[in-house]
């Protein structure tokens, strides 16, 4: 199989990232919870991946970073556990519903209001807008780093500084960035960074994370136990301790630490070069094909490594099955969880297809899926 | 007498607590991760901390002095194993 939905999540991981994973089922305890040597070894090998992290986001202490399941899990945290009754929020027409159905909800149950910055029919948005948005009541802007649509990106470095201009939280959404964009939080003023593991990072599934700029004064979004103060009603105040009630993934975090080794030593920056490399190849073959529509901006500098499209009238859908059933080639038809975008793209009703490359994936393979297109579309 | 004291350094969380122990292994300063002893628990929110020897207290300060590394206490307490009956440190 040709597997392009790698912002769905990446199928091929480094054989490093497997072998921590299997070596971890038999070799962990409970990481926080006592001392033995076995929940020691968990607790060192998160220990690690918390380090590591903190480095490759430039998190000011690994003891900011705290572990969850996946982005929506971080984000939940974040926007349940920083927005008060009231407060107004900035977004954009980019986001993904892991950030829209939280904001939506809350909109409900706590009176928070929303504007969200429009994307255009390429799906670009004007950040520097942000300030028209602003109202007394705004307390944070929220988006995501790259559109996992239109692979279209945003210039963090720019919204952070509107933001800290304000006084505004800056959450940031980093699902479709994390491992291939360079991301730094500090430079960035990103103080809330959201990211999960499964994707451009290459690790499991289960794993991601929410990292804090300086210990804001957030609620947990769910308690539990921690290991310590077992008679406190209360979930300890301590990060990382605060946001990770429950068992951690350790064993996914083995295999989370391993892949940012395999990350560290190939270089993000060929990591990227590469993904790009094969983005813009796929392109070049499918762009002058006649009944291919191709969405979002390609005149900008910075894009993630993904394309989508659609091919003449074809449902986004039926198209995707016949590149899976006719050539065995994974990509992801639909509306991606992403309503808003899709709306301004026009393609609110048939979706597109979407193809998402990886590291792990060649030139060969992309030089297959464009032929398959050009042959759906001449048929 | 020194032998009945127990030094705990206590930890808000465990990676301070991980991190200075990789430290004292760096400045070969022994030390043994160790539950944090309930009677401490109550203003830390970390299970392990460090059991450290008296003769090594100082050794231990002027470690974390130099490298400024995190830690919440370094709470005195009388020893909580029989060290006659159960291996200790
Ligand atoms: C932009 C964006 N945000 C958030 C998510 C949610 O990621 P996860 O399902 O790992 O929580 C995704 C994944 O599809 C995404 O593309």
């Amino acid at each position: 199989m040709i597997y392009l939905d790698n912002a769905a999540t990446t199928l091929h991981k480094p054989s490093q990232t497997v072998r921590a994973i299997a070596e971890a089922l038999n070799t962990f305890g409970n990481s926080s919870r006592g001392t033995h040597s076995v929940s020691l070894s968990a607790a060192f090998s998160v220990y690690e991946a918390r380090v590591k992290i903190a480095e490759f986001f430039n998190c000011p202490k690994p003891e900011y970073a705290a572990f969850t399941l996946n982005a929506t899990h971080a984000l939940n945290i974040a926007i349940n556990g920083l927005l008060k009754e009231g407060d107004h929020v900035i977004s954009t027409d980019w986001e993904h519903n892991s950030v829209l159905r939280p904001l939506y909800r809350l909109e409900a149950e706590r009176q928070v209001s929303l504007s969200f910055l429009k994307a255009d029919s390429k799906g670009r948005t004007d950040f520097l807008s942000i300030p028209e948005y602003i109202t007394p009541k705004t307390r944070a802007v929220i988006c995501t780093h790259a559109s996992n649509v239109t692979g279209n990106m945003a210039d963090l470095e720019m919204i952070g500084e509107i933001a800290r201009r304000h006084g505004l939280l800056f959450i940031v959404d980093a699902s479709q960035s994390a491992g291939f964009a360079d991301i730094d939080m500090q430079k960035m003023n990103i103080d809330v960074l959201c990211y999960t593991g499964h994707k451009g990072l290459m690790g499991p599934q289960g794993t991601g994370g929410i990292c804090l700029r300086e210990p804001l004064d957030i609620r947990p979004f769910y308690c539990g136990g921690t290991g310590v103060q077992s008679h406190n009603q209360r979930q300890p105040e301590q990060l990382p301790t605060l946001l990770e009630a429950g068992t951690l993934n350790s064993h996914g975090l083995a295999g989370l630490s391993a892949s940012l080794d395999f990350i560290k030593e190939i270089g993000l920056e060929n990591i990227r070069a590469k993904e790009k490399q094969l983005a813009e190849l796929f392109l070049k073959q499918v762009k002058d094909c006649e009944s291919v529509t191709i969405y979002g901006d390609f005149e900008s500098a910075q894009r993630a490594p993904l394309i989508s499209l659609n091919i003449g009238d074809l449902p986004s859908g039926t198209a995707a099955d016949i590149l899976a059933l006719q050539y065995d080639i994974a990509v992801r038809p639909g509306i991606h969880c992403a309503p808003r975008i899709h709306e301004a793209l026009g393609t609110a009703e048939r979706g597109a297809v979407r193809f998402s490359f990886s590291y792990l994936n060649t030139e060969a393979e992309v030089m297959q899926a464009a032929q398959a297109v050009k042959e759906i579309a001449e048929a | 007498m020194s032998e009945d004291i127990n030094y705990y350094i206590l930890f808000d969380n465990y990676t301070h607590g991980l991190a200075l122990y990789k430290l004292l292994q760096l400045d070969s300063i022994p030390a043994r991760i160790s539950p944090t002893p309930h009677i401490l628990q109550e203003k830390v929110s970390c299970g392990m901390s460090l059991l450290i020897m008296p003769e090594d207290i100082e050794a231990v300060r002027a470690c974390i002095a130099e490298h400024g590394a995190a830690y919440h206490d370094i709470a005195a307490l009388p020893c909580q194993i029989k060290t006659d009956r159960f291996r200790f440190c």
